[in-house]
């Protein structure tokens, strides 16, 4: 059996008395992208930080590529081969959209090491490859902070293939995207597979069926279902915990 | 902001360099003595510059390494003064500390106050030295390591490094048998470099300050265009993104915190031979300010702008200074002068000089983006 590229057993964290994830174990196979669903506040983000080092965990184990990561920093975990895009995008505004995606090629991390100027041409070709796969090579110049939100939500993702970690989390990525935008970050995203193994949290749902092959549905912290597209949408349970609240779709 | 032409910025720093090395033209020793010193402060200017405006950590307590050393450099140029070698032993001895001795204390370095053996190796200059550097770096790299590693950020750095110095201030005033507390260190000795004296008035030593604040503007200046000074903006801009990115942020944060406090120190090294003092004043709270305040105005963005910023406003200051009358007043000059660069010119002096570079260029080049798309 070939390792795992993501997994966890018995994930749990508690914020008070309150357990915002409880005991979720998923098995992310090498190359595969797992849509993570759930209602609001069933906890995806909060897994996320748990898999990422954001927050420490209470109980249980994170496992990448079979290295037992739990708790561990975040700098550390990425080392390890996780990369992360944020529900609220998080990029380095004072710097320009080249900038951004020279920081995201990371050769060496440590202080001493980067005492060197400018990039390899190797690495120059890749900044300008990924400037074209994003769609902002016009903005190359621009101070990342003047891009639009869909903009932002690109240079983000052009920074995870710079990164170009195994493992990729990404929290909605389509928020508050018009749909040419979000067909556009489809794209994208689509790009990343094959390559790299992702866990996308999502609720479009016209969005998930395009992406997704397996679906997780999160609910109160812990794991509800877990299937193909059509598996979850004939699912009773998670038609049940969905009713009286929101439809899946809007939610 | 990022990408605008180097060239501009090459010659900012060339004028700058050969206007101060062209000032003893113009001006008599006493002048020029006032003028090192202010070149100290524009290097202090500079330091401040590249933890606030490079790392976005403000530090009001800058201070400190500036007194760190101020302090060293004096002490030993106290041990080499000629009075302390007067005093009826065979080694120095500050006059202080006979004054604060117990009597019948031995009238030796070792032990004629508690802990006035601290001040033994201080009789070599080049200790003195080494140490107006190696201390300010070492306090900065513990200090950086607890604060940073603690993932501290914002306005608490600002308020433990403003602590710090106070704290700081309170002990060098309560040790006056070692430190002569308020007093400070004065009637000290010169510098011996290799055989020749270092005269405070004298126009060579204009000239090593200037050539010293050259170099480390420079490498300064090419520290922060290094990939590790591209990583350490990122890490103002966003911890987060560059933690998940892989870099170890404290790790960074901390060595360009130590950067400036090396700077700091090496200016208060400096100051102390042309100013011949070094006082407690340098741990005051108004003085740390002050720093800030001179890299507000000249633009914290940029090392040079910082710098003359620095140089600027203590310039002025002593203009003012002049007419009585507006002694009292310049406290609220300055005040109103930060107030006005914040609102107005957040990337202070530089900031504007920036703008209006880009202006010019915009105005002939009708299509700015696409010829710099071209040239890349
Ligand atoms: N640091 C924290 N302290 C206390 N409660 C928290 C903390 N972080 C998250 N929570 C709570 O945990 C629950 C799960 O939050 P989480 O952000 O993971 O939800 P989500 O599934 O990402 O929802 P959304 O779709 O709104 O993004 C929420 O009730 C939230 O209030
Ligand atoms: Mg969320």
């Amino acid at each position: 059996m070939t390792t795992l590229a993501l997994e966890t057993e018995g994930l749990s964290v508690s914020f008070g008395r309150f357990r915002a994830v409880d005991g979720v174990s998923i098995q992310v196979a090498q190359g595969e992208l797992r849509v993570l669903l759930g209602a609001n506040g069933a906890g995806k983000t909060t897994l996320m930080d748990l898999i990422s080092g954001r927050t420490r965990s209470t109980a249980g184990r994170v496992l990448l590529e079979g290295r037992d990561v739990t708790n561990q920093r975040e700098y550390r975990i990425a080392r390890a081969g996780l990369g992360r895009k944020f529900q609220i995008p998080s990029v380095f505004g004072g710097l320009s959209v080249r900038q951004n995606l020279e920081v995201s090629l990371v050769r060496h991390p440590g202080v001493f090491a980067n005492l060197r100027f400018g990039l390899g041409t190797t690495d120059r070709q890749r900044v300008s490859e990924i400037l074209h796969l994003v769609g902002l090579a016009d903005l190359a110049t621009a101070d990342a902070a003047t891009l639009s939100h869909g903009q932002t939500q690109w240079l983000e993702l052009g920074m995870l293939m710079g990164q170009s970690p195994k493992v990729i989390l990404l929290d909605e990525p389509t928020a508050g995207m018009t749909q040419a935008e979000t067909a556009k970050t489809a794209e994208i995203i689509n790009g990343l597979r094959g390559r790299h193994t992702l866990l996308v949290v999502e609720h479009d749902m016209a969005f998930v069926r395009e992406i997704a092959e397996r679906i997780t549905v999160l609910h109160l912290g812990k794991v509800l279902a877990e299937g193909s597209v059509a598996e979850i949408e004939a699912n009773a349970a998670v038609k049940a915990a969905y009713l009286g609240t929101q439809e899946i779709s809007e939610c | 902001m990022a990408e605008l032409s180097r060239n501009y910025r090459v010659w900012a720093y060339l004028i700058f360099f050969a206007a101060i090395l062209a000032l003893p033209l113009v001006g008599d020793e006493f002048w020029l003595n006032r003028v090192a010193k202010y070149l100290c402060y524009g290097m202090l200017g500079a330091a401040i510059a590249l933890t606030w405006g490079y790392a976005g950590v403000l530090n009001l307590g800058q201070g400190l390494f500036f007194g760190l050393g101020a302090y060293s450099m004096a002490m030993s140029l106290k041990l080499s003064s000629h009075t302390s070698l007067q005093q009826g032993s065979d080694k120095p001895i500050p006059d202080f500390m006979l004054w604060n001795a117990q009597p019948g204390a031995a009238p030796d370095l070792c032990c004629i106050t508690p802990g006035s053996w601290l001040w033994l190796p201080f009789q070599s200059q080049w200790f003195g030295v080494a140490m107006a550097i190696v201390l300010p770096v070492v306090v900065a790299t513990i200090l950086g390591k607890i604060i940073f590693g603690q993932r501290i950020s914002g306005v608490f750095v600002s308020i433990i490094s403003l602590a710090l110095v106070l704290l700081a201030r309170l002990v060098l005033v309560d040790a006056q048998p070692i430190t002569n507390g308020f007093n400070g260190l004065t009637d000290l000795g010169f510098l011996q470099v290799f055989g020749a004296e270092i005269d405070p008035y004298a126009v060579s030593t204009y000239y090593i300050i200037a050539v010293i604040l050259i170099v480390v503007l420079v490498l300064v200046r090419l520290l922060v265009a290094t990939r590790s000074g591209l990583v350490l903006q990122a890490t103002r801009d966003s911890q987060t993104r560059a933690l998940y990115l892989g870099y170890d942020v404290p790790a960074y944060q901390t060595f360009f915190f130590t950067v400036s406090a090396a700077m700091s120190g090496l200016a208060g090294m400096l100051y102390v031979l042309v100013a011949e003092f070094a006082s407690p004043s340098f741990l005051d709270l108004a003085f740390s300010v002050s720093m800030v305040v001179w890299a507000a105005v000249g633009g914290r963005g940029s090392i040079l702008g910082a710098c003359v910023g620095a140089i600027l406003i203590n310039t002025i200051e002593a203009k003012v200074s002049e007419v009585e009358q507006l002694v009292e007043a310049w406290k609220a000059i300055i005040g109103l002068i930060f107030v006005l660069a914040v609102i107005f010119l957040p990337q202070g002096l530089a900031g504007f000089a920036h703008d209006v570079m880009r202006r010019i260029r915009e105005r002939r080049q009708p299509a700015p983006t696409l010829n710099r798309e071209l040239r890349q």
